[in-house]
């Protein structure tokens, strides 16, 4: 029995007569053999959550204040004011956060096809311009910004002159059957704000008051100018810090990032097969043994570079 | 090695398929659409390197080509898999 393991743990992992002098995990069918179970992972990944509480999900530890830093450092190295903390768009942020939890959806528009401004409006902030980032599954808030600063769109709304002012809600849910955080960044300035701004001529906001605000499912920073009087609500108990209304993180229960597990196995899975590569080509080279097969050079290359993207990935979506 | 000398320039331009790579996915970090093509062509790439390289170097066989497939499949399988988890 050990033998019998011993023999096929040879066969699998070393170049030797009974595999053709090719170690047989390195053969074509080993290889796709891996694939097939890479896959099967995936799915079984893809599956978890729909076998009861949630045990898949993204540990963070976000902080809106840190949000607003980052944004608010973006902005002065670009030489913009800084944005003034608005407790009203924190809590429409926070509207939106909890909105997608409840719904279940993660876009700009909700599948009953609620826009981003109604939350600004139903939280009672009378925007003239108004523009909505979002992001998830980041482990920290920087990380967060910086994927926002990457992206051409996002980036134009953090750096956007017409805004004043900020709000930033975070929450963290069940999405799709994966625990989440989810951060939104709601921008905007009323009309009191903007009484002695100027606007910039190049810039695309559309400050038509009678336009209908729109927003592009694809285009991930949108700005939309007000198109009708918008009902002042009362809120009975004002929040004045992004504290207050930020939820608390819960403990976190999470067992499985499905990310960090997927990397994982990839390297393990990377690594192996460049140690066996290696070995397979000292035997070969020690032995002299001539056969067909390709390039194991190439191959220990192209794993290398594999192994470089998977490390240069990184978690989180933004939208 | 003595491969590899002898080759050299077949191994440059497949390092600098794998540098603009590297690069795409480093530079393009917000883009998963183009990650993804990114991905493709890589493994498209690296596939078409291995068969102009055997051809050139006049030992090509079904299964050497196979090979480089299977390695490329797994390859972008990974990647695939962490873009669309990402």
């Amino acid at each position: 029995m050990c033998m019998d393991f011993i023999e096929k743990t040879l066969h699998l992992f070393l170049p030797r007569a009974s595999n053709n002098h090719k170690a047989k995990i390195l053969h074509p069918s080993g290889l796709l053999v891996l694939a097939s179970f890479f896959i099967l992972f995936q799915a079984v990944l893809n599956f978890i959550p729909k076998l009861g509480p949630s045990i898949l999900g993204y540990a963070s530890q976000i902080s809106p204040d840190e949000i607003i830093r980052l944004t608010n450092e973006k902005r002065a190295q670009a030489g913009l004011p800084s944005l003034t903390l608005n407790g009203t768009l924190s809590v429409a942020a926070q509207s939106k956060g909890n909105d997608m939890i409840i719904k279940d959806y993660w876009a700009h528009i909700a599948p009953d096809g609620t826009q981003p401004w109604s939350f600004f409006t139903s939280a009672g902030y009378r925007y003239r311009y108004a523009g909505e980032n979002l992001a998830r599954d980041f482990s920290s808030a920087s990380s967060a910004v910086d994927a926002w600063m990457n992206s051409p769109t996002h980036r134009e709304n953090i750096l956007n002159s017409k805004y004043k002012e900020i709000g930033i809600g975070v929450v963290e849910g069940d999405l799709a059957g994966v625990d989440t955080t989810i951060i939104v960044q709601f921008f905007g300035s009323t009309y009191v704000d903007n009484i002695a701004q100027p606007v910039a001529a190049n810039n695309p906001i559309n400050d038509n008051p009678t336009i209908k605000p729109t927003i592009k499912p694809t285009i991930a920073a949108t700005i939309s100018p007000t198109s009708s009087p918008i009902p002042i609500i009362a809120i009975a108990s004002p929040v004045s810090t992004v504290e207050a209304i930020f939820t608390t993180s819960k403990i976190q229960q999470f067992i499985i990032s499905p990310f960090a597990t997927t990397r994982a196995i990839s390297l393990s899975v990377v690594g192996l097969l460049v140690v066996v590569f290696l070995v397979d080509s000292f035997f070969v080279s020690k032995k002299g043994i001539a056969r067909i097969a390709g390039r194991s050079f190439a191959h220990v290359s192209f794993l290398g570079m594999i192994m470089a993207i998977i490390l240069i990935l990184k978690a989180g979506k933004i939208l | 090695m003595k491969s590899f000398k002898k080759h050299i320039p077949h191994y440059i331009s497949l390092f600098a398929i794998f540098f603009a790579g590297v690069l795409g996915f480093y530079l393009f970090s917000y883009d998963k659409s183009f990650q993804i093509g990114v991905a493709i062509a890589l493994a498209g790439s690296y596939v078409s390197w291995g068969i102009i390289h055997h051809v050139i170097h006049k030992d090509i066989y079904l299964s050497v080509i196979l090979e480089y497939v299977a390695v490329a499949i797994l390859g972008l399988v990974m990647i695939l898999s962490l873009i669309l988890r990402g």
